[in-house]
């Protein structure tokens, strides 16, 4: 199963990957594309956060949404029916990464459903040159940082 | 080849799975049930004459928000599909749990169903009361979807309707219908709309924001000592000596769990089926989820009554999980709720009236935005939004993760709630 995972100690909020993504989701022919993007990188005191859907592996969006909009696609990316959506905003008051996109004035909400059709180099981390957002297993990315590691050790 | 796939199946024995009713519960359990049980049967008896749809569309679907084909989404071939027995219109009459067998009538024939596995996911039905008895020509609920097209027949212009009660589902169908042109008052006997999931302050908002529209009226602290009919129309007497005359009622004070069937069978119940963490009613085999059965609190780990669409879709998928012999247990949820009228929104998540002396409170209010934290040593346990609800799930992930609040606004995704950052209140986007 594959994830977004994000470093915040690399990222230094160039913002490349909200461009990246609205300059993609800007061909695409999807309602939701007018409000991209659906990567947010956000700066705060505490240092920079991202707002994206994650895709998780157990889904509390999908569970809440009444309309049944949300659903699993055959990739495991989460994906949504937009014309479902009723604008409930179940899905916002589950979500724990804070990752939908609540769309008041359509009454409806969004997220990234990886409308770049790019499941293996979405260009979000295609362009992000500082290695802070990846797309992959989790246990890969777990296994790359522990090598990292080592071989940081090893250099020292 | 054909005869060694033969003997494999033989070998194995077919079981049956009966699932008594047919809303989100049961569809969630049919559908894991046929993922971990190729071979099984599946059998679903509905007692509605329409395949499954989403319950808490039937209010959009009154006020002409959805179209019929969405909400009638799970057609017949959703069932084709994944090879389960539909049978419609099919009410359950009663359980042999000895024999194993389910009775049900269909259009007045009887019909014996055995089973292997019982799962109940009947559901819920409105409560009347003696001041106003369920009468099929002007004092209905709103359940299912032959309430809403009745109300819909009903909904013309020019005509009048009370709503007992401003519940969650009161307040939706009073929106329906005021989208419909339909003059509506609403009565509810508690000082708050929305039932327990707002505050004084919440229902004020709420309250001004809905009956700034002219057809539409709330009038609290009141209550309806009885109904009679005049002509065509019905009489509402209140509770206050005054009188009004309306075109139809609709009652939305609560629900009850429907278990009148399983009488007799040994099921505990007390008002609502009793069940334990594998989803498992007090009869062997005979299990239960949805609004039917009780569910934990994932906080506090009592037993409560939490009648929403997320616990039913879980608890239907841990049901036929153990079903299929998969040990798992569902660790609950907390109430909530989320919806929104003229473009406001309210998300509440747990229970907001909350009061006691260890309560902290922390709050953020403006014109147009209003949420409020509570705190029980330190630790949040409610929280509630009108008009900015951008980021709720995240103050929920705290309350379930039972994070500190000192902990928690430190976290630097906290930072885009009015209620941590009183700066990005100001840059929300408001209603």
């Amino acid at each position: 199963m594959k994830a977004f995972v994000f470093r915040s100690d690399k990222c230094d909020v160039c913002r490349e990957c909200e461009v990246a993504c609205a300059a993609i989701c800007s061909k695409s022919a999807n309602e939701s594309a007018r409000y991209a993007p659906f990567i947010k990188v956000y700066n705060s005191p505490q240092g920079p956060f991202l707002r994206l859907c994650k895709h998780c592996e157990d889904t509390p969006c999908v569970d809440a949404c009444i309309g049944e909009s949300l659903h699993r696609g055959p990739n495991g990316i989460i994906i949504q029916d937009e014309k479902r959506c009723i604008g409930c905003f179940m899905c916002n008051m589950v979500c724990p990464h804070g990752a939908i996109k609540t769309v008041m004035s359509m009454e409806k909400a969004f997220k990234c459903t990886l409308i770049c059709g790019e499941e293996d180099d979405p260009p979000c981390v295609a362009v992000c040159n500082r290695d802070a957002l990846f797309f992959d297993d989790f246990i890969n990315t777990v296994k790359r940082r522990r090598n990292k590691k080592i071989r940081g050790l090893i250099r020292r | 080849m054909k005869k060694t796939a033969k003997r494999a199946t033989s070998k194995k024995s077919v079981k049956q799975h009966v699932i008594i009713g047919n809303c989100i519960a049961a569809v969630s359990a049919a559908d894991t049930l046929r993922q971990l049980n190729p071979e099984d049967k599946i059998v679903i008896l509905g007692d509605e004459a329409v395949p499954s749809y989403s319950r808490c569309l039937i209010t959009y679907y009154l006020g002409g928000m959805v179209t019929k084909r969405h909400l009638l989404s799970h057609a017949e071939k959703w069932y084709a599909e994944r090879n389960i027995d539909l049978q419609l219109a099919t009410r359950a009459v009663g359980v042999d749990s000895k024999n194993h067998i389910v009775y049900a009538s269909r259009n007045g024939r009887k019909k014996k169903i055995s089973y292997d596995k019982l799962l109940v996911a009947s559901g819920s039905s409105p409560i009347f009361l003696n001041s106003f008895p369920y009468d099929p020509d002007g004092i209905i609920g709103m359940r299912s979807y032959a309430d809403s097209c009745q109300l819909r027949g009903w909904a013309r212009k020019g005509k009048k309707a009370i709503i007992i009660g401003a519940g969650f589902v009161g307040l939706k169908t009073a929106y329906g219908l005021v989208k419909k042109g339909v003059k509506v008052k609403v009565v509810e006997l508690l000082p708050t709309v929305l039932g327990r999931m707002t505050d004084m302050e919440a229902s004020a908002r709420v309250r001004e924001r809905m009956t700034r529209h002219e057809l539409l009226d709330i009038e609290l602290q009141n209550s309806v000592i009885g109904t009679r009919k005049h002509g065509k129309k019905y009489v509402v007497m209140y509770q206050n000596g005054s009188e009004e005359e309306a075109d139809f009622i609709v009652a939305s004070v609560g629900v009850k769990a429907n278990t009148g069937f399983l009488e007799g069978t040994g099921v505990e119940v007390d008002r609502i089926v009793s069940v334990d963490d594998y989803q498992r009613t007090t009869v062997d085999d005979i299990y239960a989820a949805g609004d039917v059965c009780r569910s934990r609190h994932i906080v506090t780990k009592e037993w409560i009554y939490n009648a929403i669409w997320p616990v039913a879709v879980a608890q239907g998928r841990i049901a036929a999980c153990n079903m299929s012999g998969q040990q798992r247990t569902y660790e609950g949820n907390i109430p909530m709720n989320s919806v929104d009228f003229y473009e406001m929104w309210i998300t509440a998540i747990g229970d907001v009236q909350t009061e006691g002396a260890d309560i902290e409170e922390v709050s953020y209010e403006s014109h147009s935005i209003y949420q409020k934290v509570k705190l029980q040593n330190g630790v949040p346990i409610t929280f509630m939004a009108v008009g900015n609800v951008d980021g709720a799930g995240i103050v929920r992930g705290a309350i379930v993760g039972q994070t500190p609040w000192k902990e928690f606004v430190k976290k630097p995704q906290t930072q885009i709630l009015p209620v941590v950052n009183q700066l990005s209140g100001l840059l929300a986007k408001a209603v």
